[in-house]
């Protein structure tokens, strides 16, 4: 081990590490009175292996991050090719007001869309105003609605990462396969799509660990009728003050997270080796 | 846990890093002596209302001393973090009477002497005199009410009728589908509904009641449009009438509305249903923290808080409109303010409603919660 690893180990095991083990730790715990008694014993995770609706919603929360991401994934792909080499001219620019959008505190988007989804709302204003009849999109307070506002959220991260990794395509690699008959659509099939990989798996990575946490888009544009783990956890912590429950459940998000993202490792590795042995 | 009023030996914080200084540092150098280096800072745990600079800056200036403020967002929330061992930083609290109620037998505050408390007391509404039982643990005072309100349906007049709302039964009517809004407040949408099932949820429950609440649950949630735990989102409903109602609100929820202009959204409390109450009233309450910096200090704040003239400051706030427990405050009120704050419907609400404390069964009831919400779609 290099001692230039050092400060980075130092800094996991105080900020990641210790915590985490902290985390564990509690879940061993009890309460009585809305106050912690170190009891060491299991009685939180029997709580938590016996009770179906602690399942039911890290279930949901796994469904919708994986749905976030594949959406995520399939909208950053044409818009980052799209900035890249069709709105070439109109990149930084759109880069900018990315960053913008990135900027603007999540809460603020998120209300935002409140106000333009709802029955009320501009969304239906307008429609409204063209013929059709009165609140005739009704999304807002339904999972769809908490979909959006993941999407809408979270798709900058694949955006960015999808777009750097295009760029640093080599040009002549595309232009090669077009000199060689590829329709232009092939092309992007047969090369852009394999070299931007690497970028692909990042940002579906990041957006899913992201996803998994969602707190803000269920709560405020879901309407708090199906929500996700996140706000399990902050009920356990907050309103039912049962911090061992609620570092239990994060330990169980955090392994549920850990045991899907091995498993996109996985599957990224074996077609890797495949795409090598052919 | 004792605690000790020399230098801190395991748990450092705040306070005792400066009395460990004073004893140890500053004091050993003749710079400062302790008690002026205590009587120039106090720390209050409270509620958004009782940070108002026109609250917290003439008592500073009153008293040569400088308050940090610590917002809560959630009663139980703060109270953990005072039993958790913060009780050693604060001096004040004001929060939800519970919980003012808890720091007694929890070990983390003071008990008041009604006896030198007897003006405040007189100040009151005869309802708030000591001896005040919903203050008290084993005969002793542990705090003084400072705000108060009721829990009830609240009502937009201009899209519904307020007799519709003399009882929770729209709430499981098909033809309030989608129309209802649910404050995610903790205990406070769960209350309502089990009062509305026949359940006291303030006495010790059995299964069968457990059950009872359960299902009064399922029902609700099958016709509720939203779940909200932002105040905002649930407003904005109840003016542009897309939510009829917001259940676990009352008061609270719409004075700030009718401080805006907006009279025809109200807060109303069902009538008894089989001989229960319906209705259920809230109150804050300030309470003194275990060994305050300076006790003298700590109280002259709770008496300042509970003035006719603080009071009033109290009940007209940026973010809510309550009312207040002093009856010399009322002369101080503009007919404007009361009747913002229904003035005129407080006792009818009173008589109709139960003290807010904390459930026993409140644990198994927001799992219950939990529970069903997680089955709900």
């Amino acid at each position: 081990m290099r001692l230039s690893t050092l400060p980075l180990l130092l800094l996991m095991g105080l900020f990641f590490v210790i915590p985490l083990i902290m985390t564990a730790l509690l879940s061993f715990q009890g309460t009585q009175y809305y106050r912690l008694v170190w009891t060491w014993d299991l009685k939180v995770w029997t709580d938590v292996f016996s009770q179906v609706h602690y399942w039911t919603i890290m279930w949901r929360t796994l469904v919708m991050a994986l749905i976030c991401t594949l959406l995520c994934t399939v909208l950053a792909i044409p818009i980052a090719y799209g900035m890249l080499h069709r709105l070439s001219r109109w990149s930084d620019h759109i880069t900018l007001l990315m960053v913008f959008a990135f900027l603007t505190d999540a809460v603020l988007k998120t209300f935002g869309w409140v106000l333009f989804l709802d029955r009320s709302g501009v969304l239906n204003g307008t429609l409204e105003a063209i013929g059709f009849p009165a609140a005739s999109v009704n999304v807002l307070f339904t999972p769809n609605a908490t979909m959006i506002g993941m999407v809408y959220n979270l798709l900058p991260y694949t955006i960015f990462t999808v777009a750097l990794s295009m760029a640093r395509i080599d040009g002549d690699l595309v232009l090669a396969a077009r000199d060689a008959g590829a329709s232009r659509l092939r092309a992007f099939v047969e090369v852009t799509l394999p070299l931007a990989k690497p970028g692909i798996w990042a940002g579906a990575v990041l957006v899913f660990v992201l996803s998994l946490g969602v707190f803000l888009e269920p709560k405020v544009m879901g309407g708090g009728t199906s929500p996700l783990a996140a706000e399990l956890i902050r009920q356990s912590f907050e309103t039912r003050v049962n911090w061992p429950l609620g570092a239990a459940l994060t330990l169980v998000l955090i392994v549920i997270g850990a045991a899907a993202l091995t498993v996109f490792g996985a599957v990224a590795l074996w077609q890797a080796r495949r795409v090598a042995n052919d | 846990m004792t605690k000790s009023k020399g230098i801190p030996m395991f748990s450092p914080n705040r306070r005792t890093f400066l009395q460990g200084m004073g004893a140890a540092g500053l004091a050993g150098a003749g710079l400062m002596p302790r008690s002026a280096q205590a009587a120039t800072s106090m720390k209050f745990m409270c509620w958004e209302g009782y940070d108002s600079p026109d609250i917290i800056k003439p008592f500073e200036e009153a008293n040569d001393v400088s308050i940090s403020i610590d917002l809560i967002t959630d009663s139980p929330g703060g109270f953990a973090k005072l039993a958790a061992g913060a009780w050693r930083d604060f001096d004040v609290v004001a929060t939800d009477s519970p919980w003012v109620q808890r720091m007694g037998p929890a070990g983390i505050g003071e008990f008041l002497d009604d006896a030198e408390f007897a003006d405040v007391y007189d100040s009151f509404y005869p309802q708030f005199r000591a001896p005040f039982e919903p203050l008290n643990f084993e005969g002793k005072t542990t705090g003084l009410p400072t705000r108060w309100g009721w829990v009830g349906p609240t009502v937009n007049t201009k899209y519904d009728k307020l007799e519709s709302w003399r009882s929770y039964a729209p709430c499981f009517d098909p033809a309030y589908k989608d129309k209802i809004c649910v404050l995610d407040w903790g205990d406070w949408p769960i209350m309502p509904m089990a009062l509305y099932a026949g359940i006291d949820p303030y006495k010790e429950l059995d299964d069968a009641e457990l059950n009872e609440i359960r299902l009064v649950l399922r029902a609700l949630f099958k016709n509720t449009r939203a779940i909200v735990g932002d105040l905002s989102v649930a407003q904005k409903g109840l003016m542009d009438g897309s939510f009829r109602t917001l259940i676990g609100g009352g008061t609270y929820c719409t004075s700030a509305l009718r401080k805006d202009g907006q009279k025809e959204i109200m807060s109303i409390v069902p009538e008894p249903k089989d001989g229960l109450k319906q209705g259920i009233i809230w109150m804050e309450a300030g309470g003194i923290v275990k060994d305050p910096v300076d006790d003298a200090k700590a109280k002259a704040l709770l008496r300042d808080l509970t003035s006719p003239e603080v009071a009033v400051k109290l009940a007209w706030t940026e973010a809510t409109c309550n009312l207040v427990p002093s009856q010399k405050a009322e002369a101080l009120f503009t007919d404007e303010q009361k009747d913002v704050l229904q003035m005129d419907y407080m006792w009818e609400a009173w008589d109709k409603s139960h003290f807010h404390n904390v459930a026993p069964n409140i644990d198994q009831m927001l799992e219950i919660w939990s529970q069903e919400l997680a089955a709900a779609r």
